[in-house]
């Protein structure tokens, strides 16, 4: 009772943080019937994709133009942006229509390639799991070998540095070491170069994950805040088809057939 | 790596162009003359030691597959010139190394003539791209494709259940061991699609849906997207080296199935990192063996806005609609 109320008082967002704890604690108690690796952690292998809306636009939205409506996967509802940074995410939305970097088939980094509407595939065995997306060219390791972020860590990659552990049957992954040049999705919500992300992956059941990411950027957020999503099994056989979509721009111009009069 | 590096090598307008970022690109100076490579560079091996086909006797993967996890990177280096790696300017003290072209045996591509005149216009503006095709595709972010992956960077292989994974620096290949079909031919692809199967040390790879639009080289050397071919992943028995035969057969392009030879050889952790060949840094994992990973690539990325809307750099602009 006491808890419960505790709950009651603590608001939105914390009981949303609430329900995320539960899924993934719920998961690790009801997973039998999952895969499982010979080691004896969930085994990931397959190709994923979200049937979510969360690359339109993180946050609550009703249907437009550009994006189909959703409550959205955000705990609590909203991003707690810090006022400056509210202000250059609305300038991005304004501008979404030419300015998101997806749009230049660019590297989606993180969390954002994981609920992008593209499947991936995850090749997973015991020092690493790896995510290999089909949109444009990422391929982002998660090393679960024991080894730590690196001491002179570039802080300005795409895909950012990513290790992580077991919890359980829940993987933990702490990603840094971003640059600030992605979008969170197609409704201009963004990150600095501090962000930290932490994420869980735990299977719901062997064909569905329960995705969640925390995100923490002193720069741009007042809080961290949380996003989850569920991840679908796609069909079997299914395979995926490499999309170098920033090829398109020049691709027409070849095969070079000039010297044929 | 950074928003702020580039590591595709670029052709020679580009190099004009450019700016100290490209210097690390081994043949990013044709004005001074060659040096004997290092770091860096590319390597100068000038033979091909042949592996046989045969049994696999070394370690193997929990599925069953012979166990070839690891860095690799091709021997002879350069990817000017398929036919000639080696070549331009004389250089006495130090001999070539051959054709990759091993069938025919004269080390020549079996273009028909239309074909061949294709190529040599390519060639002949290499340097000159005075239209977008005469731009190598790979300079401009594209997947390099068959043959090229095989002589440009170093790249790693890993090994799951019923799947190889080739990761190199400019894409990657999932290899599938499961007997599947290929894609619609509809569908044309910059890598192809690949389905594979093991013959004792011998990973044989029948690669189809390729796009055609990749060239092997900077001197115009192609196959067309009626292409298919052949890739044998030959393992010498101590896992150090493998032979990467590939035959390709193009009616539309040559008179004749061709073969194609480029000795690769492991990395490993006691190897130096160079940027090229070995393109990996130190994990940090106190008390642990010393072991490497993968440094992020990018390429569109960061190139985006070097020197916009010259011949050769992918612009800014959005390139798709979905």
């Amino acid at each position: 009772m006491a808890a419960l109320v505790a709950m009651l008082a603590a608001g939105a967002a914390a009981s949303g943080a609430a329900k995320t704890a539960a899924v993934h604690k719920a998961a690790q108690t009801a997973t039998t019937g999952i895969p499982r690796t010979k080691d004896g952690h969930p085994d990931f292998s397959g190709i994923w994709e979200t049937l979510s809306e969360a690359d339109y636009d993180l946050e609550p939205h009703a249907g437009r133009r550009d994006a189909p409506p959703s409550p959205g996967v955000v705990e609590g509802g909203h991003i707690p942006y810090l006022p400056e940074a509210l202000a250059k995410r609305q300038a991005n939305f304004e501008h979404r229509a030419t300015d998101d970097p997806r749009l230049r088939c660019y590297a989606l980094s993180v969390p954002r390639g994981v609920y992008y509407h593209a499947p991936f595939q995850i090749l997973q065995r015991p020092s690493s799991i790896t995510l290999v997306h089909q949109f444009g060219n990422q391929v982002r390791d998660i090393h679960t070998d024991g080894s730590l972020h690196p001491v002179d860590a570039d802080p300005e990659l795409w895909l950012g540095d990513s290790r992580g552990h077991w919890e359980g049957d829940t993987l933990v992954v702490d990603a840094t070491g971003f640059n600030d040049d992605t979008w969170l999705d197609r409704a201009g919500n963004y990150h600095s170069n501090q962000l930290h992300v932490v994420e869980r992956w735990t299977f719901r059941d062997a064909n569905t994950i329960a995705y969640s990411a925390t995100l923490d950027d002193p720069k741009v957020y007042s809080k961290p805040w949380t996003i989850a999503i569920q991840l679908n099994r796609r069909e079997a056989n299914f395979k995926l088809i490499e999309d170098y979509c920033f090829t398109l721009e020049y691709a027409d111009h070849y095969p070079h057939k000039d010297g044929q009069q | 790596m950074t928003k702020k590096f580039t590591w595709i090598a670029w052709g020679g307008l580009a190099l004009a162009l450019a700016t100290p970022v490209i210097a690390q690109v081994p043949e990013a100076a044709p004005a001074k003359p060659a040096q004997p490579r290092q770091g860096g560079g590319i390597a100068r091996e000038t033979t091909i030691i042949p592996i046989a086909s045969g049994a696999w006797t070394g370690a193997r993967t929990p599925d069953g597959q012979p166990d070839v996890a690891g860095f690799w990177s091709n021997t002879i280096g350069n990817h000017q010139n398929f036919t000639d790696p080696q070549g331009g300017k004389a250089h006495p003290d130090r001999p070539h190394a051959p054709s990759r072209v091993s069938d025919p045996a004269d080390g020549e591509l079996p273009y028909l003539p239309a074909a061949r005149l294709l190529q040599q216009d390519f060639a002949k503006h290499a340097t000159d791209p005075i239209k977008p095709g005469y731009v190598e595709p790979l300079a401009r972010c594209a997947p390099a494709g068959v043959p090229k992956t095989f002589t440009w960077h170093g790249f790693e292989i890993r090994q799951y259940q019923g799947v190889v994974f080739f990761w190199f620096n400019s894409g990657w290949r999932i290899v599938h061991l499961d007997g599947s079909a290929h894609l619609d031919p509809s569908i044309k692809l910059w890598q192809g699609d690949s389905r594979g199967h093991w013959e004792g040390n011998t990973l044989v790879v029948d690669t189809t849906n390729v796009n055609g639009k990749a060239l092997f080289d900077r001197a115009g050397n192609y196959f067309s997207e009626n292409a298919s071919a052949v890739e044998r992943f030959i393992f010498q028995p101590d896992g150090k080296r493998f032979n990467y035969v590939v035959t390709v057969t193009d009616p539309t392009v040559y008179s004749r199935p061709w073969t194609a030879t480029i000795p690769v050889r492991r990395y490993t952790p006691a190897d130096k990192p160079d940027g090229w060949h070995f393109e990996v840094k130190l994990a940090n994992h106190p008390g642990a063996a010393p072991a490497v990973e993968w440094i992020e690539r990018s390429c569109v990325e960061n190139n985006g806005g070097f020197g916009g809307g010259a011949v050769g750099v992918p612009s800014s602009a959005a390139v798709i609609s979905r």
